[in-house]
């Protein structure tokens, strides 16, 4: 919209000029305007060509990693921010990791794509951050052979509080930062910490994925395609402790919206075995692909970042990591907990008013402690 | 109904999503992806299909698994295979051949016997131009005209390091060509090729005003580029690999924009330029209607001349090498 209306201005400003320039001159006659006019047109119609929206700076981090790779190249694309917004796309990585990066860059370049108006590799996070519209924070320290949780936990606090920390000095104070890297929730809340003048809201952690795969389990169990399942709900953290809800989800069943419950018939798949198997579908990945889920990380971290753009539709709900205060569920507040979220104006709101049974409540209760001690131990090292 | 060989790998991963998502046949077309890969790699498909499930895609009607030919190529509307036979330490150009002529052979033989007569075919696993030669010769009932080869890379390679140069984006270059061979002999020729600056459309010639670079790195830079990937990342270049195949096929099935010609590897027989014939060989490309017709009557010049005899011959050597096995 804003495109055109700049056109229509410049069009009518350059006839403008045309009359009053034939006006003033010594040879006013038809000729003259229509010789004036036909110039500015034709430089108008190529002006058209470089006129768009205002670049947006985008950062990921773990750049050089699995998902980034899968990902880089949706946002490049316009599937994240949209077809006519261009993208500076900034990729920060760990120092050893610079020249694959490099190779990444070349490949973007390789891809041809228009939107993508400048790739930025570096290891600093002034330049990382600095005056970025949206961060995407993929990188973190992952477990190695005989970690403990506890160590795990320490190293990515170190992390996410020196990012949170540059977020909260160099970014555009409107940042919208969706972190990825595991522990996922914990390391949203640390981060939204150590930056105190970005308001909370603006932080969010993904639970889009394992709401896909919710989705993707119970659309096959109906026979249907993905899209005809909605208002899924995954509570709590991104972990083994989550809990796939889906009491209030709905299939549509050729050409009818009926409940999950009564579209499955199947109560015992969905308290036991379809909860499982969303819980643990991570682990299943990689113990078959000998690597983690990055292509459908990545098109989760895609849905989630657009409905924050974009909104979310009438009617529909999707899961999402966010700041837990303030909630109507009983959740403890001071977490990053996983909610039914529905977006507008790059706003969220958790979808209040929802039934929770007894079921449900055991379920919501049991990951909302894990997230409570995965807290308190973060906020001991942080303290340090 | 589309199949990706050598689908447990690299280049398919970035690719299968974009298929899946409708980046390639259109946002209204449903799809049934196969999968093929060797025996070994199945646990590793597995968790593929498992994938592509979890990222919810509503055109993706069914994935299948599986490491039999008489399965993976049935009633096909499109084949894109990427499985060949990698070079491994030690191993000289005969003997890559070697086993890429009996893959080919193979997969040419099964889609003369199980896929759809109207089958569309992307050869992408290297050396691709002969890889898909075999393949078209081993499927004598499919016309010779529904057997491509990817170029499409090095194309668009090509105009990013032109629009790069002008300082423009990469899809204000047009009519750049890639002739000959996907290899290093390859020739990037912008001799016809547009760049729309904010002056105006120019040759690329007079925008990037620097003869002895077109003519000179340019050329090296976009022959090269492969292994600049992969010394750079470890890997080689599936992301910008899955790119382009899926901008080669879209045109298949959507045609190219008029005035628009992109660089395919096609039957060489009956072209316009003198290059030799029965050959995979890539030229400047029109699509209409499913249809490729090579553009022709754009003048040579003498240095074009000899760089694309000189892919030309590369093409024959391989192509003498590769069918003396298939007689074997």
């Amino acid at each position: 919209m804003p495109r055109a209306l700049a056109v229509t201005c410049k069009v009518i400003c350059l006839l403008l000029i045309g009359v009053v320039g034939s006006l003033l001159s010594e040879k006013n006659d038809l000729q003259f305007l229509v010789l004036t006019f036909s110039v500015q047109f034709k430089s108008v119609t190529l002006g058209l060509l470089p006129l768009q929206a205002e670049p947006i700076r985008v950062v990921v981090t773990g750049a050089a990693g699995q998902i980034a790779y899968s990902l880089l190249f949706s946002i490049a694309k316009g599937d994240v921010f949209g077809k006519d917004q261009p993208i500076i796309l900034i990729l920060l990585d760990i120092p050893p990791m610079l020249p694959v990066l490099d190779g990444v860059v070349m490949e973007l370049q390789d891809c041809a794509l228009p939107l993508l108006r400048e790739v930025i590799p570096t290891d600093k996070v002034e330049v990382g951050f600095k005056d970025i519209d949206a961060a995407i924070l993929v990188g973190s320290m992952p477990r190695k052979e005989g970690m403990e949780r506890k160590d795990l936990l320490k190293a990515n606090v170190a992390i996410f509080k020196t990012q949170g920390q540059a977020l909260d000095k160099y970014a555009k104070k409107t940042v919208k930062v969706l972190v990825v890297g595991n522990p996922a929730n914990t390391n949203c809340l640390i981060a939204s910490k150590s930056a105190p003048s970005i308001p909370k809201e603006n932080f969010s952690c993904l639970t889009r994925l394992d709401h896909n795969r919710a989705c993707s389990q119970v659309a096959m169990r109906c026979g249907v395609s993905s899209d005809k399942v909605k208002n899924v709900i995954i509570w709590g953290n991104h972990s083994s402790t989550q809990y796939p809800d889906v009491h209030h989800a709905k299939v549509n069943l050729s050409g009818s919206e009926v409940s999950a419950y009564d579209a499955v018939k199947n109560d015992a798949w969905l308290r036991g075995d379809f909860i499982s198997t969303v819980q643990l579908r991570g682990a299943a990945v990689i113990k078959a692909r000998k690597l983690s889920s990055a292509m459908s990380a990545a098109k989760a971290i895609c849905d989630h970042m657009r409905d924050i753009w974009f909104g979310t539709k009438e009617g529909e709900f999707i899961s999402m990591g966010v700041y837990a205060a303030g909630n109507s569920y009983g959740i403890p507040e001071d977490l990053i907990y996983s909610f039914p979220i529905q977006i507008k104006n790059k706003t969220w709101k958790v979808v209040d008013g929802l039934p929770i049974n007894d079921f449900s409540r055991a379920k919501m209760d049991a990951t909302a402690a894990e997230l409570v001690e995965e807290r308190d131990t973060a906020m001991d090292f942080l303290s340090q």
